[in-house]
């Protein structure tokens, strides 16, 4: 018989009853792989206590819940833009890595605030599934680290009373649900958010610092680039949301102004962005996927957790949607753009059932 | 709902006084630092308490919530300063000063390593290590069981080999 993988002696050290019969019975009569699973625990063990830090009874969780209490949002589904009226592109980018975590905030909102805290430096005409992992999201360069971040508008989201007073807020309709799928009852809530806009200034100083810091190379600055600043603008967003009387939301219906870019100083919007994506820091894959995407300048690589989600394309009244379905097959999202507005309907609930939502809309 | 501001869930209260410790120690386990876990872990439950995740799979998706968002932060080169973390964190055991030394080294050995891992494998060693078994690791990171323990394993070699290098004189 062969000798067990190093996989299965690996097994074997943890969960000897998960390891088949034969294997665990060469392996107690063979030198070769018993020295090996001697040298596969030692390593284990090894590893573990590297990883070890101080113990679990230290954490004070009384403390941790006060401060978690405090600091939980009271209507946290939908939230346009919402890291960005924290003045603080570092909140902004690591954001998504959260939002990405929990499939409700990324389908509730229908990948819009993630998108709108991620690439808001791509023009939007349509959304494109980029198969990416949450690790992914989070390693976008810091952009504070290489300029200056100053918003310019802020989008002051609020709790409305109704659509209307969301269209008078926004100049967006909120979309109309003709036909309410079965479980999702009552009345919605109505949210609303403004414009937002920022201005990124690059200076090739801070750049090279940040590089420095990360022991790398500033790549060669092109010319014209040093103080150069992109313009970036997001939102008006209204949405409509349908919640359980526990107030887990069942559906939600959004709309959202697509990001848009534009760049000045005499630099061209590609130079600038070429030259972000070869920044270190930004993993070489997704650059590769950033750099398909927006040759045309005029799709949004929309971030979604290839660990929690599958996606598919389906046809909503002529626009290329993208369905999104988490794995655990709880949530589901249909997500399309359209004459640079993105719309969202998303919610716990089967693909087909929002798509028939989505396909109703008013 | 359990208390005014918070009530996307009425169980959340529970689950976060029943799991907030060992949340903290997954995202300890990556990031060596328990400010920076806490913070992770604060993270962590708050998207947890807008997802319908049943409270009896809380524990295994928090603690796959944990390592991946830990992780991230850890690879994304955002983290604080070396000398930062040495303020705030101190070793469980300090016999003597040169000890110390060492293990701080060792510990940012090991953060470092774990950041050059390919994500999977990385949160495979990280999972394994705190508690899931091989099963749920293959669920959560959409791998078949049976490649599990090479991941875990070659993941290991690959720490210990850094960690060696790292110890061995110039």
């Amino acid at each position: 018989m062969r000798h067990p993988s190093e996989g299965i002696l690996r097994r074997l050290v943890d969960e000897p009853a998960g390891v088949p019969d034969d294997d665990r019975a060469h392996v107690a009569s063979c030198p070769t792989c018993l020295r090996a699973l001697e040298s596969a625990r030692a390593d284990a063990q090894l590893v573990g206590s590297a990883l070890g830090t101080s113990r679990e009874a230290d954490v004070d969780t009384d403390a941790a819940w006060a401060r978690f209490s405090a600091a939980a949002p009271a209507a946290p589904a939908f939230r346009p833009a919402p890291a960005a009226s924290r003045r603080s592109w570092r909140t902004a980018v690591r954001r998504p890595a959260v939002a990405a975590l929990s499939a409700v905030v990324l389908l509730t909102g229908a990948g819009v605030a993630a998108a709108n805290d991620w690439l808001p430096i791509f023009e939007t005409e349509s959304v494109e599934p980029v198969e990416i992992t949450a690790g992914d999201l989070v390693q976008v360069p810091d952009l504070s680290a290489y300029g200056d971040l100053q918003i310019t508008e802020e989008p002051n989201p609020e709790q409305v009373a109704d659509a209307a007073t969301a269209r008078e807020r926004t100049g967006l309709d909120v979309p109309e649900v003709t036909e309410l799928p079965a479980g999702v009852t009552g009345e919605p809530t109505y949210q609303a958010a403004g414009i937002v806009s920022a201005t990124f200034t690059f200076s090739a100083a801070k750049a090279a610092e940040a590089a420095a810091a990360e022991g790398e190379d500033l790549p060669p600055v092109p010319d014209g680039l040093d103080g150069s600043s992109l313009r970036l603008q997001a939102g008006p967003g209204v949405a409509a949301m349908w919640a359980q009387p526990s107030g887990v939301p069942t559906l939600v219906v959004a709309r959202v102004g697509a990001p848009t870019v534009d760049a000045s100083g005499g630099v061209q919007f590609e130079t600038v962005k070429e030259y972000l994506l070869s920044l270190p820091g930004l993993p070489p894959e997704l650059a590769a996927q950033l750099e398909d995407l927006s040759q045309d300048g005029g799709t949004l690589p929309l971030p979604v957790p290839a660990e929690l989600v599958t996606t598919s394309e389906a046809e909503v009244d002529g626009a290329t949607a993208t369905v999104l379905t988490s794995r655990n097959g709880l949530f589901a999202g249909v997500v399309w753009v359209e004459d640079g507005v993105m719309t969202g309907v998303a919610g716990t609930l089967s693909a087909d059932e929002l798509l028939s939502v989505a396909r109703g809309l008013r | 709902m359990p208390r005014g501001r918070v009530g996307v869930r009425t169980d959340l209260e529970e689950v976060f006084r029943g799991h907030y410790p060992r949340v903290v120690a997954v995202a300890a386990r990556v990031l060596g630092s328990r400010d920076q876990a806490e913070d992770v872990a604060q993270d962590v439950f708050l998207s947890f308490g807008r997802s319908a995740v049943p409270a009896d799979e809380a524990g295994g998706w928090l603690t796959v919530a944990a390592t991946h968002t830990a992780l991230n932060l850890l690879r994304s080169g955002r983290r604080r300063s070396a000398r930062e973390e040495l303020a705030d964190d101190g070793p469980t055991v300090a016999p003597d000063v040169a000890d110390l030394v060492v293990t701080r080294e060792e510990r940012s050995a090991v953060r470092a390593a774990l950041a050059r891992l390919p994500h999977k494998q990385a949160a495979a060693l990280v999972l394994r290590h705190s508690g899931l078994s091989y099963v749920e690791v293959a669920a959560a990171l959409d791998l078949s069981p049976g490649s599990v323990g090479t991941t875990v394993r070659r993941a290991e070699l690959h720490l210990l080999e850094e960690l060696n290098r790292h110890a061995s004189p110039e």
